[in-house]
């Protein structure tokens, strides 16, 4: 029994480092080219693991490129989304579980559909609004980035104010505490780690916009991380180099992310059953 | 529960008017531009127009020309035509009096339609007389300008359902939603098999779960953009090392094949689509397997319940809540595919990875045709809504927890 038992562990063992490698080797196998000067990336010495010239020149290069601008763009616009939408969703779903009113299923139901609809829908009149208003290649990109993530917000929020009892607000009312004291000393304390793990699921999906920003900002200067990587392929079609190189770099912000919030992120995804 | 008041309204109100400008304004928008033909690069349909409209500034350029024209060959023409002459000559000066104050594109509406289209169309018999008649040194030049001055129309570009009805016709259209299709269901399938299996293996781990969670979130959390680069250079054809293993285990005969080989192409995003999202998946099933209690099992044991038996009988039921959510997403995500068949082949080779959204986009922002692009994204919409209705209604997905 004991052996079988040791058996079964070491076969998911096994599985499990296979997964991980699976997972892992595509970011491996970047990194390791990102050090290889151009003429060990092509041809003969392609496949070997490591560099025999190691160096730094994809770096620099990609550096040149401004790379760390559109870093900067993507830090900007995901943290004013983050703000916002958290803000208006926090409000939204705290209405939405402690009051009645009429047309609440409506306004969820419309939620839900605003976040099953194709992005694509919102594009080109909103594309067109912002040739008439001069908003184009701004940040004020973040406007219609609600659209992908309000609706989860409000989601994710909803779940976590359900998880809150209502009697606590019921009691402080009665020991006479204002409704605005309510909300600020028990409601939003009680529901501060929901709120964040709301803000940390907005802002990767607004750092990781791609639609609206490469319609929209079509200025290299506001090119945020997804859509300058996208121009690295037409612009340096054979440079694997650099491709790989910036790979790395952007990579880095999303790697601390995850590893600093993975329980956040987790609890996130679960509690709303809805994606990003 | 209180009920709401006028205070209370003002929790909702922000959400109520982002949702409204940001979300549902475009996408009546949309609707409204997929009954026009409605095209950003050519002047006479860049504005949705329901009325004709009339170009006033072309008019009254090309009416001097054309007075000139008649005037200056007058002598040209017989003796018994002098009196049309005359007659073009009065027509059109009446006919710039009538458009005196105007300027610009203007809309034809009541009494100035009826005018407009009565000195136009006598213009245009008269001058066509003296052009097929006679032969005079200005004959060319009063052909180039007729044909000028007959774009001084603009037609509505109203067409109701007909972009609807050319879609429906559109090899393109076709094309693109069988390759949405394809990549939906066969990425979806794998990717929910591979994460269930996932997903039991994890719940099985005890140790280094932390690890686990943590490297199946990257491929999720990195940019769609990102990882699609990344498959892109693996997939190389010279010097991919993806494409150069799958040849050397003759999985592919050429690993140049892969990229730029049709079904090659599809194979690759899907496989791609499957490496960023299957650990996703499995992270929402192994959430599902945890809110299964230990006691559950525990007592199917004590009833005999073999191993697959408790999974069929007992785990798939009890998981099959959280499942369906999931895969009402990750569908829908699948479906809506942009980002990474943008970056990894662009729709090509040849079309052959096109899905709705990318056709969609190119033929909004490449051929600027918001009109017909607008209804592509409509027809997606069709799609989505079958899709979801199919998830909660017949499979009973449970999308919006009641409190």
């Amino acid at each position: 029994m004991d052996k079988k038992s040791n058996n079964f562990k070491t076969m998911v063992l096994i599985f499990i480092a296979l997964y991980l490698v699976v997972i892992i080797f595509p970011f491996i196998w970047v990194f390791l080219t990102s050090f290889k000067p151009t003429q060990e990336i092509f041809g003969e010495g392609a496949f070997r693991i490591i560099s025999q010239n190691p160096t730094l020149e994809n770096y620099a290069n990609v550096l040149k490129n401004g790379i760390f601008r559109s870093m900067w763009n993507s830090f900007v616009v995901a943290s004013i989304t983050s703000v916002y939408v958290v803000m208006v969703a926090t409000l939204a779903a705290y209405a939405i579980t402690r009051f009645k009113f009429r047309g609440k299923n409506l306004l969820l139901g419309i939620i839900l559909a605003v976040s099953m609809f194709p992005q694509m829908i919102i594009v080109g009149p909103i594309y067109n609004l912002f040739m008439n208003l001069n908003l184009t290649n701004s940040y004020f990109v973040v406007l219609p980035y609600s659209t992908i993530t309000l609706p989860v917000a409000v989601f994710i929020l909803v779940t976590h104010f359900n998880k809150i009892p209502i009697a606590l607000e019921e009691a402080a009312t009665i020991d006479g505490a204002t409704s605005m004291q309510i909300l600020s000393k028990i409601v939003f304390r009680l529901a501060a780690p929901g709120i964040f793990t709301t803000a940390i699921i907005v802002f990767i999906a607004a750092w990781n916009e791609f639609l609206l920003t490469v319609t929209l900002n079509t200025n290299k200067a506001y090119h945020t991380v997804p859509v300058a990587i996208s121009f690295l392929r037409t612009q340096f079609t054979i440079l694997w180099g650099e491709v790989t190189a910036a790979t790395v770099i952007v990579t880095i912000p999303t790697l601390i992310i995850v590893l600093l919030f993975q329980k956040q992120i987790v609890s996130g995804l679960t509690s709303g059953a809805v994606k990003e | 529960m209180k009920r709401m008041g006028f205070k209370e309204a003002l929790f909702i109100l922000p959400a109520i008017i982002i949702i409204a400008v940001f979300s549902l304004w475009p996408i009546l928008k949309v609707i409204n531009y997929s009954v026009f033909d409605y095209q950003l690069n050519d002047q006479q349909k860049s504005k949705l127009s329901l009325d004709e409209k009339f170009n006033v500034d072309l008019f009254k350029e090309n009416a001097d020309y054309v007075m000139m024209f008649i005037d200056m060959n007058r002598f040209s023409f017989p003796e018994d035509v002098q009196g049309k002459v005359d007659e073009v000559l009065n027509n059109v000066n009446d006919f710039k009096e009538l458009l005196a104050d105007q300027s610009g594109f203007i809309e034809l509406g009541g009494e100035l339609k009826g005018q407009v289209r009565t000195h136009y169309s006598k213009l245009i018999e008269d001058v066509d007389f003296f052009i097929n008649n006679y032969d005079f040194p200005d004959r060319e030049n009063l052909i180039l300008i007729m044909e000028d001055t007959k774009k001084c129309f603009v037609q509505s570009n109203f067409i109701g359902f007909e972009g609807y009805r050319n879609a429906l016709k559109d090899e393109r259209v076709h094309d693109a939603l069988g390759h949405t299709v394809i990549f939906t269901i066969v990425s979806v399938a794998l990717e929910l098999v591979l994460g269930l299996g996932l997903a039991i293996i994890m719940n099985k781990a005890m140790k280094g779960q932390g690890i686990v969670r943590a490297v199946s979130l990257i491929p999720w959390a990195i940019p769609t953009t990102v990882a699609a680069l990344m498959w892109s250079y693996l997939y190389d054809g010279s010097n991919g090392i993806i494409a150069n293993i799958l040849q050397n285990l003759h999985i592919i005969s050429d690993s140049r094949n892969l990229l730029l080989s049709g079904g090659g192409a599809m194979t690759s995003a899907i496989l791609a689509d499957v490496w960023k999202t299957t650990p996703y998946m499995a992270l929402l099933i192994l959430a599902g397997f945890q809110t299964i209690p230990g006691a559950v099992y525990e007592s199917a044991k004590v009833d005999g319940s073999g191993v697959f038996n408790t999974f069929f009988k007992i785990t798939l039921p009890l998981l099959k809540p959280s499942i369906l959510v999931a895969l009402l997403m990750r569908t829908l995500d699948a479906f809506r595919v942009f980002d990474l068949i943008y970056v990894l082949t662009g729709g090509g080779p040849g079309g052959s990875t096109e899905t709705m959204s990318i056709y969609a986009y190119k033929t909004m922002f490449q051929q600027t045709n918001f009109g017909y692009g607008s209804v592509v994204v409509l027809l997606m919409v069709v799609c989505v809504a079958i899709i979801a209705t199919f998830y909660i209604k017949i499979l009973g997905a449970n999308v919006m927890e009641r409190d």
